[in-house]
Parts: C-alpha cells; structure tokens; sequence
C-alpha cells in the first residue's frame, strides 16, 4: 500500500501564473522595491519628524509622534490619516492573519486586512472621537510641543530627558529660517539634524518631501486607478453582457473618452477647480476608464456566450450575480495587469501636472519638487531627487504589469 | 469604398457631438461666478448710501458692465440648454425682487439676496419689456429702485471687438450713448432686510420718468424685442450651448485673458509646434521601426536583451525628469564652462538678420535638445511595440509556410510579417494628426518654446476656458480626421477589409 504515487499537486491557473511570475528575479525585486516605497509612505512619520518617538521625563514616559499620528493639525489631508491608521493597525493586522492563514482564504485575508484599515481611517473623519473637551478636541490640537528636538536640545544636558527621535530631525509641514534652497549635507542648527537631500524653495527638507511624497504618489496611483476601473468595470461589464443598444450607446461613450486628448481634458477641469490632490485624483480618474471598459467589455463578450454562463442564466441567478461573481473572476486577470500600468500612468500624470504647476501647492508632491528644480535650475538636487523618485516606482510598476502580463498571458512564454 | 468611407464618418458625428458636449459642460465649470468676481472688487453701487454719491456709483456700475461683458462674451449669462427666461412675466419678476428683498443678507459671503439679484442682472434683453411694464406700474413704488438698477444692467448692450469694428459708427455711438443713459439714471437706494428698500436718490422721480419716456419709444422696444426673440424659440436656441456652439461655428469664441478670439491666437501659435512635432515624430518613426524589426529578428541575443532593457528603461523614464536634466547639464552655464545648447527659445537674438544658412544652423542649435526629447518620448513605446507585435507575426503558421516554401530571411521578414504588423503600426499612427498639434506641452515649458503647449498652459493658469476649448476641438477634430485617415489605411493595407465593402 506504501507505493500508491501520491496525487499530483493541483494547482490553479492563478497559483501556476503566481509561481511563473515570481520565479522572475525581476519580479522580486520589483516586489522589494514596491514594498519598501509602500512602507517609506507608511512609516514617513516614523522616519522623519522632530517629535520624540520615546520621550522618559519626570512626568513619566510618553511617545509623542505617536499619538501626534491622530492629530488632525500636523495631518490636515485624509490620506495621511488613513497611513497613519495603516502604520499603526499594519504590525498587528499581519501577525492575526499570518495566524488566521490556515483556515481563511488569502484573497479573505486581504480584503480583511484592507476594510479594517479603511473603516478605521473613515472613523478618524468621523465627528464623534471621544477627547477631553467634547468628542472631537482631542484630533483638533497640538500638544506636543515641548516634547521635540529643539526643545530638547535647549535644555542644559544634564536634565534632559531620556528620548529616542526619528533618524531625519525634520517635520514635513515645517519651513526652517534661513533653510532656502541649501545644498545636501547642510547642518541645522535648530534641530541639530542634516538636510541629507537639501532643502527646497520654501525652506523644507527635500528627504521628509520625498517621505511624504511616497504617500502622495501611492494615494494618487490607488484612488485614480480605483476609481476608473470602477467606472471601467461598470460600464465595460454592462456593455459587453447585454449588448444590443446599451452596448451601441456606451461604445459611443467609450470613443469620446478615448478620442479627448487626456492630459488637456485634465488641465483644463484642474485649472477650472480648485488645486486639490483629491481633485486631482478624481480628475485623473475620471479621465481614464474608457481603456479599462474597452478590455472589460472584450472579456465579457467572449464570455457571455460560454457554457458556465448559460448554465447559470438557466439556474435563473440574477444578472448582476451572474456578471459579477460568475464572469468577473474569469476576467481579472488582464485587468490586474492592465491596473499596475494604470497605477503608474497616474503617478506620472500627476507628477506632470504639479510640474506645469498646476499640482496642489499644498501637498508635498513629487511633481511639486520637481517643478521647484525646473524654476530654480542651478539646484541640481531638486531634480534629481523626485525624478529619480518618480522613474523608480514607475519604472517598478511597469516591470511588475509587464512580468505579470507575461507570466499570466499563456501564449507568451518567452 | 465610398460606402465604407461614409458608414465611417457617420460613426463619428455622434463622437463629435459628445466631446462637443463634455467641452460645453466643462467651460460650464469655469471660474467665479458673477457673485463671487464682483465681491473681489466689492462694487455694487447698490450700497452707495450717505456718502456714496453719483460718482461712485458710475464707477461701481461701470465695473458691474465690465463683469457683464465677460459673462456674455462668454456666453456664461446663459442657461446652459433650457432658456425658459422668455416665459416670466411683470408679475414673476416683481415677486423675484421682493425675494432679493426678503432674503436679508450676510457682511462675508454672498448670499442668497446676492445671489438671486445677480442672476436677474444676468437674464438680458428678455427681461427689458416685463421690467419696464414693472417700473410703469405704481402698484411697485416699493421695489423701483431695485428694478430701474435690474433693468439697467439687463438693457445695457455688450460691445464685442468684432462690433467695435463691424457696426457704422453711428450706430455704435447711438448704442454707446444708451449705455451711459442707462448707467446714469440709475436710483441710489439701500437694501436691508429690517428697512427694505430704501430710496436715498433726490432725483429718483427724474431718472425713472427719463428711463420710461426711453423704453417708450417703439423702435428702442422692437430692438429689445428680436434681441430676445420670441419665448418659444429663446426657449431652444436662446441657450449657452447653442452660444457655444455658434461661437464655434463662426470661430468666434473669445479669450478674456488674451482680449483676442481664440482661433487667432491659435493661429499665431500653432506653426512652431508643428514644424517641431512633425520632425520629432518623423525622428521617432525612423529610429523606431528598424530598431523594433532589429530587435524581433535577432530575439534572444545579448543584442535583444540589452536593446529591450534599455528601451524598457527609457520608457519608464519620464520626459519632465529628461528634459529637466539636459536644461541643467546642457543648457545652464557653470562656473567652469559655458553651456553647449541654449535654455529658452527657438532663435538667438537677432537671429532674423542672420544669412539663411547660419539662420538654419541657429535653428537647428536651439532646437536640438527639445527635438531629443518630444521624439524619445515616443520612439521608446514604438519600437516596443513593433517588436512585440513582429515577434508575434513570426510565430504565425503563414510565416512557417513562407520558410517552409524557401524564402530567405529577409522576404519573410519584410514582404510577410511586416506586411501584417503594418496593421499596428496604422492605428498606432492615426493620433499622429493630433499630436501634431498638440504633443509638446512639457517639453514646450521646459525649454521655453513659444508653441501651442505652451500656450494651453498659460491658459490653464489663467483659466482661459474658450482657449483651451478652442484647442482641445481643433485637436479632437485632428484625431477624428487622423482615425479616419487610418480607417482607409486598413482598407489598403489588408484586402479582407477592402473585399467586405467594395
């Protein structure tokens, strides 16, 4: 009985498209890179910020970056809420669902992972946070002043306390005196740190903007693309399943959008509205779903005419089950890949936009920076900084959409 | 053929239509409203109480017309698609000043009396007869003033530069000779919510008699009258979009920023850009093809690797951070040497003086770097897919056949795959039209070349909408008539289109 041949591993077309693409070296390190520019964004707070991380006073210990991480004076955006929620929710969140791997499925897993994130940064917008004064005081103020670098540093060093500072001693949101446009290396003499990368135009610290502006790119890649493969994948799926004039009419619509010179249209929307990055990103988004409903509707049609879904037609299931529980699996795969160049077209066309100046002159972008460097033209690190920042994570994402679409597409095997 | 040809272009008047109508919904989303502008300059007139006097109030009324002008030049004083304007009579109008009236009003931002009050400023020569009939009526004595200063504005004719020009003198003056009639009878009041309105003007009777004895003159009341047109037909083409479109037809949209219609701007603008577009994407096209036929034939080679590596690199790279780095390491003088290529321009100073061969070469200096640059953009993504989409060609079973039979190399290559990605290379060369017109916005800024990118730029920041409409429809059409161009390249390029229609 010992000799039975144990059954051949079976695998899904994902998990052999999976193992194809990763056992590219390319894809690794692409992976690596992705991630560490996702956990640069996540932990910017951490890696740059002149408040104590540990602060070991009389009145007692304290960690004031931390819970300066809810404030909503320092982190006036909502996507740096939502890191922040990230940064702190994520150790957790990966050790539960590395526990939970037994019995739950990964696509469960991270769904899981990515709704809790989410409602918890929607519930850091929500007007009802408890605090001392009423529920919302406590996300509106700044308290830890005292607790920075350069109060420390005033003190006489035998009564300083204990603290433990981030490795850059800048805040994103501070302009330092006498800081304009310095070259890289320059000391500080306010919070005894060192512009590593320079400072910028307005007195910022270029190596806090690029932390910073990691979040701003990944913000601008998700919801752009999210929100035109939402409207993609609507429009896409109705048309290409029922066809007939629904399909006649939001073909049409397809060709207009595709017909716009895309940059224009979002030039000329941004400069009629406010410089908002969520603007911004609505616009970019806006702009670009008529690729993704033109591959949509392609994969539907070639599959509403397949056995499984005339079975399901027959078993009587409602349409929008059948088009997206049925079908929609069976097309995603073009669509994950066709989504990593869409994430890296909105960056670039975000960057390029804060580069004709049309960017949120609030936001630490990397398109802002790098606008800074055109204008101030002798300033060579205000070039290459961002650029090299923005040519990696594009560069990153289309290595990852080309190796996927490789690894997934069967006929390309090369 | 030729029904082929018009099924096409049949195809493309409802794509038309639809950008025309994303372009008139997004000149919609344009700028400050009359409310919000006229708070920047604070004038009113209305407020002119104790201390006010004539003169301010000229002054206010005067900047109020200015508004009034933009808004109509711009064809923003109009509905957008149902003008129902035409349809209010005496009686709806006394009730919508007495509204203005009643809803009070905020020291900080503009508020619904504001608000309601501007948009009636705005409604034109409809509004003249019922507000007259109004102004006539004793019956309103409480909301006169209010009236004679809504039908100032709405009776007060916009002068286009194509009128200044094109009216006989005479005309023009008698038209401008109202105009002022009109800004100088208006009645000073106060407007509160606690007081209503509260006439302060000694000369309130005088004015109102002068305006009626005005607006009682028939010819002046049928000039007002085909103005408006009749309520039925303003209803449909009294309206912002078929301005819009009218403007567009006649070419006569115009820039506010520029003080200049919007084609003939474009029209001092638009060569540079394309002398520059069409040698950068000849340039693209030249290097792109062999490099991706190159690259497909010797697939797998040390060659292949290191020309798909850098191209993938270079495809990455975004033009803004190339063009940025040539202007810095190029273009900018150092302490130790002097620049290679000059930062701004297309000419050097002087250069219309210069003999014509030193002219060209001039020209060809300045516009070396930019050339690089519009042309790499595009060659990188070329050349990739010409070589993605020979590579697939020869794994095709006719390529096996043409081999099989004894072909050499170079006739499969050439007389069989390339013949068949040249359907590719056709759709990917129908936006070549456009582009030609509008390609070259960031490398246009970064070197400082007075093209159309540019000018769509400063449009942007100046929030130009009917220049960049302008723009973007020339440019739409470029594409349509590029897709169409195309549409009969397939049918030459491939015989099982042709033989479908002919």
């Amino acid at each position: 009985m010992s000799d039975v041949p144990a059954p051949p591993r079976l695998q899904s077309p994902g998990q052999l498209a999976w193992e194809r693409f990763i056992a590219r070296g390319s894809s690794r390190f692409g992976m690596v890179v992705m991630g560490l520019i996702v956990s640069v964004g996540i932990y910017a707070p951490f890696l740059s910020n002149e408040l104590a991380l540990v602060w070991w006073d009389k009145n007692g210990l304290s960690f004031p970056a931390f819970a300066d991480l809810f404030n909503r004076r320092s982190y006036q955006k909502p996507h740096d809420l939502f890191f922040n929620v990230t940064a702190l929710l994520l150790p957790p969140l990966l050790i539960i669902q590395w526990l939970v791997r037994q019995h739950v499925r990964i696509s469960r897993r991270i769904l899981g992972m990515v709704g809790i994130v989410v409602a918890v940064g929607l519930l850091c917008w929500a007007p009802f946070i408890p605090g001392k004064n009423g529920w919302t005081a406590a996300w509106d103020h700044r308290p830890f002043v005292e607790q920075n670098i350069q109060t420390w540093r005033e003190l006489p060093p035998d009564s300083r306390p204990l603290a433990v500072f981030a490795p850059v001693k800048h805040r994103f949101d501070a302009t330092y005196p006498g800081a304009v446009l310095q070259s890289p290396g320059t000391h500080n003499p306010l919070t005894g740190g060192t512009y590593w990368l320079g400072t910028d135009a307005g007195g910022h610290d270029v190596l806090t903007h690029l932390f910073f502006g990691a979040r701003i790119s990944l913000t601008v890649g998700l919801v752009a693309t999210g929100l035109a493969f939402f409207i993609g994948i609507i429009i896409g799926a109705v048309s290409g399943y029922f066809g007939g004039w629904i399909d006649i009419l939001l073909q049409r619509m397809v060709e207009i959008m595709m017909c716009f010179p895309t940059f224009i249209l979002i030039l000329t929307v941004v400069a009629m509205l406010d410089r908002d990055i969520f603007i911004i990103m609505v616009v970019i988004g806006l702009t670009g779903w008529a690729g993704v409903a033109r591959l949509v509707r392609g994969e539907f049609l070639s599959h509403s005419v397949r056995d499984y879904v005339v079975a399901a037609e027959a078993l009587g299931l409602p349409k929008w089950r059948i088009m997206f529980r049925h079908i929609m699996p069976n097309a995603i795969a073009p669509l994950i890949i066709s989504a990593t160049f869409g994430i890296a077209g909105s960056v670039g066309a975000e960057s390029g936009l804060a580069f004709v100046g049309l960017g949120d002159p609030t936001t630490p972008s990397w398109g802002v920076l790098m606008e800074q460097g055109r204008q101030n033209i002798r300033y060579p690190w205000l070039i290459y900084t961002p650029g090299l920042a923005i040519f990696i994570i594009v560069m990153t994402l289309n290595l990852l959409g080309n190796n996927l679409r490789e690894a997934i597409d069967p006929k390309n095997h090369r | 053929m030729l029904a082929y040809v018009i099924r096409r272009l049949l195809l493309m008047i409802p794509t038309f239509i639809g950008i025309l109508i994303i372009n008139f919904a997004v000149l919609r989303l344009q700028g400050p409203t009359l409310v919000e502008q006229m708070q920047v300059t604070g004038g009113m007139g209305e407020g002119a109480t104790a201390g006010g006097g004539d003169r301010k109030v000229q002054g206010a009324a005067k900047d109020v017309e200015n508004y009034l002008d933009r808004f109509r030049r711009s064809g923003n004083d109009l509905p957008a698609i149902l003008n129902l304007r035409g349809f209010y009579n005496t009686a709806d109008y006394a009730r919508w000043l007495r509204d203005t009236v009643a809803n009070g009003r905020h020291q900080d931002k503009p508020s619904a009396r504001n608000k309601l009050e501007k948009e009636l400023w705005l409604a034109g020569p409809q509004a003249v007869a019922p507000l007259v009939a109004l102004v006539a009526d004793e019956a309103n004595a409480d909301i006169h003033a209010l009236a004679v200063q809504a039908l100032t504005y709405c009776a007060y004719i916009t002068l286009n530069p194509r009128d200044l020009s094109g009216l006989p003198a005479s005309e023009l003056q008698r038209i401008q000779q109202r105009n002022e009639t009109l800004r100088n009878n208006r009645i000073l009041h106060t407007n509160t919510r606690e007081a209503g309105v509260t006439v302060v003007d000694p000369k309130a009777a005088e004015k109102r008699a002068v305006l009626l004895a005005l607006f009682a003159e028939p010819q002046i009341q049928a000039e007002y009258a085909a103005r408006s047109g009749g309520a039925l037909s303003a209803m449909v083409f009294n309206t912002g979009f078929v301005d819009f479109m009218v403007k567009l037809a006649t070419l006569d949209l115009y820039s506010e920023s520029r003080k200049e219609y919007v084609f003939t701007v474009i029209a001092d603008r638009w060569s540079i850009t394309f002398w520059l577009n069409t040698i950068a994407i000849l340039i693209a096209w030249a290097v792109s093809i062999p490099l991706g036929i190159r690259s497909a034939r010797r697939i797998g080679t040390l060659e292949d690797r290191t020309t798909t590596t850098t191209l993938f690199l270079a495809w990455s790279m975004p033009s803004m951070f190339l063009g940025t780095l040539l202007l810095y390491h190029l273009c900018t003088d150092t302490a130790a040497s002097k620049a290679w290529f000059p930062n701004r321009g297309l000419s050097s100073d002087g250069a219309m003086w210069f003999p014509t061969g030193a002219y060209l070469l001039d020209l060809l200096w300045h516009a070396f770097l930019p050339l690089v640059v519009l042309s790499y953009a595009s060659f990188t993504a070329l050349s990739r897919y010409m070589r993605a989409n020979l590579l697939e060609q020869l794994d095709a079973d006719y390529v096996r056949t043409a081999r099989a039979k004894g072909c050499s190399d170079d006739t499969v290559v050439y007389g069989h795959a390339s013949r068949n990605s040249l359907i590719t290379m056709i759709t990917l060369g129908s936006g070549l039209l456009a582009e030609l017109f509008s390609g070259a916005l960031i490398v246009e800024l970064i070197f400082s070349i007075p093209g159309l990118g540019w000018l769509m730029l400063e449009a942007a920041v100046e929030r130009d909408a009917p220049l960049l409409m302008g723009s973007t429809v020339i440019s739409v059409s470029l594409l349509l008539v590029g897709i169409l161009i195309a549409d009969l390249l397939y049918a030459v390029a491939d015989p099982r289109i042709r033989s479908r229609y002919v």
